[in-house]
């Protein structure tokens, strides 16, 4: 026993306190956003021991605390695994969380609950860790549920738009059918294998593993957005701007790469599910990349940015390199959550201007947001020797050097091309040129909660890539030759979109469309997906509840076959043979009649 | 048994008595203390069953479904305060006094160990529901409703009489601890095969199967606050636990019998919740989501396997709480905006805050949130129907995902956008119907903790 599990034990439980202490009268208190920042970079710097005991002699370990409950043969326990891919993302994120919870204290500073979006970030927080920490599945579902909740509360924080609340029931709808997905892995894995611990999925063999791990697929792309279930992470951008910055950019939605990830010993021989993951990734990638190309709006840039890395994450498990993907989706935090502050820092400058038409000429203004914006976009596209290169490089070489689908691999290096164009476009636009804001704004950048926030994830983009990838002994062979144009690859598809974006932006910057071509509708239109499917979908689903399920089946077959028709048999009948009719007239006259007569008959009988 | 018998009599005589000011303090703290003995059962130390008397008995099947009717009679009393508020003395004592003799009958038919006393008694709950569904609900269409609730309910009963009578002749007694060591495999034949529909279909009447729920929407919708919490809570529970204890009879006609059922239970779970989508009426929304929770029970009663079983009590306790909490603050917005009507109550979370975390919590528990015990059966039940046939999974899917939206939307609806102009001056929310909430939720979290109490007889 060494202070491994109880440093990382004490890291959790501080963040725990904020949590408890809302409900003491410290809540009331206005101090109570700093509380929650300084618990987190406490429990930062906690964990920051066992990573670096962890580092230096690759220990790995289980805890199991606490007993739950045994179901037959099935024991479930509060568990907690703390091996390499925890125990490298848990500073990552409590880093990341760290200073994104600085930035709001500055960005929601005149909100009136800020308390309660405090607690809401630091409850995401905790069930993130939930997720990344968890030994079994039944725990890694109790924080996979925990941060869609928690997404969904964060993105509809602004309660009275209309938006927010559509795009927040958009993320749950989507992030539910991954579920599905996820349960029908839990169901398969109890049946099969009779247990949810990992260690002992992972030692029992079983000839096929497809279904369960097409679920896993299945929960990886809802929660990931990858295609098909990609939508509600662009709607995800009506939440406020720190939430875009640690939900939708570096923590919640790698979740489901991150899932694939603790599943790779399933994955690593199972060619099937693994062309799979490619083209799905392969797809996404290219999808949202194009998507981003002609998007106004600089968070939704970012959102789709964000969409196409994942995509390329699911084409590195898909080529058997999870390692890989690990390490991009820890270099990818921090140069995505700092994009997202800038742009945050924009709008908010530019008072919620969110169009990158309507800015430019942000260098002069707002030297320092520049400044980190250049970086984080050049990091993103993989500029050699900034914290993106460590990851993006290798996971293109090792495409490139691998036995792949040719199609997906063409398709990523068109994405990785399309990386730089997007960002060349968002620095143009909104950085470089003319203003083309309101010349009344007073634009102030100069506040320590937002300088201090994107300096510390600035660094992280400029050295976190070198310092995650250099102090990690590899466990995969990374590829030790390869021919001279293959090694340049990544380097000249990025050049080129670069060279091609800025050269087009150039051109056709005062030139105005006649009509927009049916490329243009494409991508601005987001390839059309949500068009159909948010409106064809919803609409026959809806049509079909109310014609059928309600109206046709509940209101008229189900009443009509039982009740109504007994009630309408027993009156028939009743009156059928009932031999009183109440036909009061007829009996009236019949009795006239009868009387008439007998009284003639009688008269006349007289 | 008859320690919580008799001090439920005794609450009659003690709302009789009481002062006009006190009948609702002293019911509900009388209440709460009986529901405190009732919890000793919940502890079950022998394998088989606490034996109280030749009549009386209480395993864990029936022991959490025992201290969950006993824990909703002080809440029913507590939602009800406001709405007969303006009803003379009387009248309130004897509204009183019919939830009382309604926990009465219910608690004897948990725990009664002859199946014709159980037949009795299952028939005796529904006359105070009658009267609370036809006297005290708001709107003429309570009437039908009654009408419905009693025709669907005895028609369905009825059949079971005569199969009970036929049972008793052959096997000479119906006790349930001794008749489940003498019964012998049922022969396949026709009169067997009616024999089965006669003592199901008048569970699967209450629970209610789809098809046969008609009566459960419209009982709800028009019962009064307390007559919709119990309905939900522990009445639909009846058909679960009739079904639990009489299928052991059955076998092995259930494996085959169990088809047409299963297929009705899984077609129709997809279809009322996607009712609920639609829905603009909010109590018969929530009464479409019990029937589309109650459709799982019946899939798990019917599989037959352990977790099945388990999945189906836990699924009963969980749903029996959540539901009645949202029939509660259902009501609470009926009491200030005076219609169920969704689009009328829009924005309440700026108004009433505290409500909306209610809201939240019980939408949260409504959809099956991790690690509650509403997930426990759901997924309990998932499994063993996904172990039962492979594709199953597929409808279970679509279902969870829909009641996932309709929880949600109501929850969007009722609470969030911009409030209207016509709520601007209703009244804040009270301590009672915050307690109220916390009274539902408690159990629900507390048993979280620690499911294996109401995971029933097979855990």
């Amino acid at each position: 026993m060494n202070m491994f599990s109880s440093c990382m034990i004490t890291a959790l439980v501080i963040l725990t306190l904020p949590i408890i202490m809302s409900s003491t009268k410290l809540y009331k208190n206005k101090l109570y956003p700093y509380y929650v920042k300084t618990a987190t970079s406490y429990a930062f710097m906690i964990s920051m021991i066992p990573t670096m005991m962890f580092i230096y002699s690759g220990q790995e370990m289980i805890i199991s605390n606490w007993h739950w409950m045994t179901i037959q043969t099935t024991k479930l326990s509060m568990s907690f695994k703390l091996d390499y891919f925890s125990m490298i993302f848990v500073p990552v994120a409590l880093f990341v969380t760290w200073s994104i919870m600085e930035f709001s204290m500055w960005y929601m500073h005149s909100d009136p609950y800020i308390n309660r979006f405090f607690k809401y970030l630091l409850l995401f927080l905790i069930t993130m860790m939930v997720l990344v920490t968890a030994n079994n599945m039944f725990q890694l579902f109790i924080g996979w549920e925990g941060v869609g909740i928690m997404s969904f509360l964060l993105i509809g924080w602004w309660y009275g738009r209309t938006d927010a609340n559509t795009a927040a029931l958009q993320a749950v709808l989507y992030n539910r059918i991954g579920d599905v997905g996820f349960i029908m892995a839990m169901a398969w894995f109890q049946l099969n294998l009779n247990t949810w611990d990992l260690q002992q999925i992972f030692i029992t063999t079983n000839d096929n593993f497809n279904l369960p791990l097409l679920g896993l697929l299945l929960a990886a792309t809802g929660k990931s957005a990858q295609f098909g279930l990609h939508p509600w992470l662009p709607s995800a951008m009506e939440g406020p701007t720190p939430v875009s910055a640690l939900l939708h950019s570096s923590t919640m939605v790698v979740a489901g790469v991150f899932l694939l990830i603790r599943f790779h010993p399933l994955m690593e021989h199972n060619q099937t599910i693994q062309t799979l993951t490619l083209c799905l990734g392969a797809i996404t990638t290219l999808l949202t990349a194009i998507c981003a190309l002609t998007q106004n709006d600089i968070k939704k840039i970012v959102a789709f940015s964000t969409s196409s890395q994942l995509g390329l994450m699911m084409v590195t498990i898909g080529i058997n390199q999870p390692y890989l993907a690990f390490l991009h989706i820890c270099t990818h935090a921090f140069f995505k959550a700092m994009l997202f502050m800038c742009s945050g820092s924009i709008i908010h400058s530019l008072n919620d201007e969110q169009d990158i038409r309507k800015m430019g000429g942000l260098f002069k203004v707002l030297p320092f947001t520049t400044t980190s914006l250049i970086i984080g976009s050049l990091a993103l596209t993989g500029m050699p020797f900034l914290t993106g290169f460590y990851s993006k490089d290798l996971i293109i070489e090792s495409a490139n050097t691998s036995n792949t689908n040719a199609w997906a691999l063409l398709i990523t290096l068109v994405a990785t091309s399309l990386t730089a164009a997007y960002s060349t476009r968002i620095m143009f636009f909104a950085l470089l040129g003319q203003p083309r804001f309101s010349p009344m704004i007073l634009i102030n950048e100069n506040n320590p909660l937002l300088i201090n926030s994107i300096k510390r994830l600035l660094i992280g983009s400029v050295f976190a890539g070198y310092i995650i990838s250099h102090s990690i002994t590899p466990t995969t062979i990374p590829q030790m030759t390869m021919p001279h144009y293959l090694k340049m690859t990544a380097l000249a598809v990025t050049i080129l979109g670069f060279i091609l974006a800025l050269e087009l932006n150039l051109t056709t910057q005062g030139l105005k469309f006649n009509y927009p071509s049916n490329y243009f509708k494409f991508s601005s239109l987001l390839g059309y997906y949500p068009t159909i499917m948010h409106r064809l979908t919803p609409k026959t689903s809806l049509t079909i509840s109310q014609k059928s399920a309600s109206m046709l089946l509940d209101s008229i077959w189900l009443e009509n076959i039982l009740p109504k028709s007994i009630s309408y048999f027993q009156m028939k009948s009743s009156t059928l043979i009932s031999n009183q009719k109440g036909l009061i007239k007829l009996y009236f006259l019949s009795f006239m009649l009868t009387m008439i007569l007998s009284l003639l008959i009688l008269n006349y009988h007289g | 048994m008859l320690k919580i018998i008799i001090p439920t009599i005794m609450l009659i005589p003690l709302t009789w008595m009481s002062k006009p000011n006190m009948i609702w303090i002293n019911t509900t703290t009388y209440g709460l203390l009986i529901s405190l003995i009732s919890l000793f059962y919940l502890n079950q130390p022998n394998d088989n069953t606490l034996n109280s008397s030749l009549m009386f008995f209480s395993d864990s099947l029936s022991a959490p479904l025992l201290a969950l009717t006993t824990w909703l009679l002080p809440l029913m009393l507590m939602a009800s305060q406001h709405h007969l508020s303006k009803e003379p003395l009387t009248r309130k004592k004897l509204y009183i006094s019919m939830l009382i003799l309604l926990q009465l009958f219910l608690i004897m038919t948990f725990t009664a160990s002859e199946l014709i006393f159980f037949y009795i008694l299952f028939e005796a709950t529904l006359i105070p529901t009658l009267i609370i569904i036809t006297r005290w609900g708001n709107q003429t269409e309570r009437l039908n409703a009654g009408l419905y609730f009693l025709f669907y309910t005895l028609m369905g009963s009825l059949p079971l009489l005569v199969a009970l009578l036929y049972i008793h002749n052959f096997m000479g007694s119906l006790n349930f601890l001794m008749i489940q060591y003498w019964i012998q495999p049922l022969p396949n034949s026709w009169s067997n095969i009616f024999l089965w529909l006669a003592c199901m279909m008048a569970f699967m009447v209450k629970m209610p199967l789809y098809g046969l729920h008609l009566w459960l929407p419209k009982a709800h919708v028009e019962a009064p606050i307390a007559g919709s919490m119990v309905l939900a809570a522990v009445l639909l529970k009846l058909g679960g636990y009739g079904m639990m204890r009489i299928t052991t009879l059955l076998n092995p006609l259930t494996n085959f019998m169990a088809y047409p059922f299963m297929m009705l239970s899984l077609w129709g779970m997809i279809m009322t919740s996607s009712i609920c989508l639609r829905q603009t009426d909010l109590k018969s929304l929530i009464a479409y989501s019990s029937v589309s929770h109650m459709a799982l029970v019946i899939v798990a009663v019917l599989i037959q396997t352990p977790w099945s079983y388990m999945g189906a009590t836990a699924l009963m306790i969980a749903h029996g709480l959540t539901s009645s909490m949202l029939f509660c603050l259902a009501n609470s917005n009926y009491e200030r905006i005076h219609s169920r009507t969704m689009v009328l109550a829009r924005g309440l979370q700026t108004l009433l805050p505290l409500m909306a975390a209610w809201w939240l919590l019980a939408s949260l528990t409504n959809l099956a949130l991790p690690p509650t015990i509403n997930l426990i059966g759901e997924l309990f039940v998932v499994m063993s129907s996904f172990s039962w046939s492979n594709t199953t999974i597929i409808l279970m899917g679509i279902n969870i995902i829909i009641t996932a939206l309709y929880s949600l939307y109501m929850l969007i609806t009722t609470q969030r956008g911009k409030y209207s102009h016509h709520i601007k001056n209703i009244k804040p929310s009270f301590t009672r119907e915050n307690a109220l909430m916390t009274l539902h939720l408690l159990p629900l979290l507390l048993l979280s903790l620690n499911p294996k109490i109401i995971l029933g007889p097979i855990y």
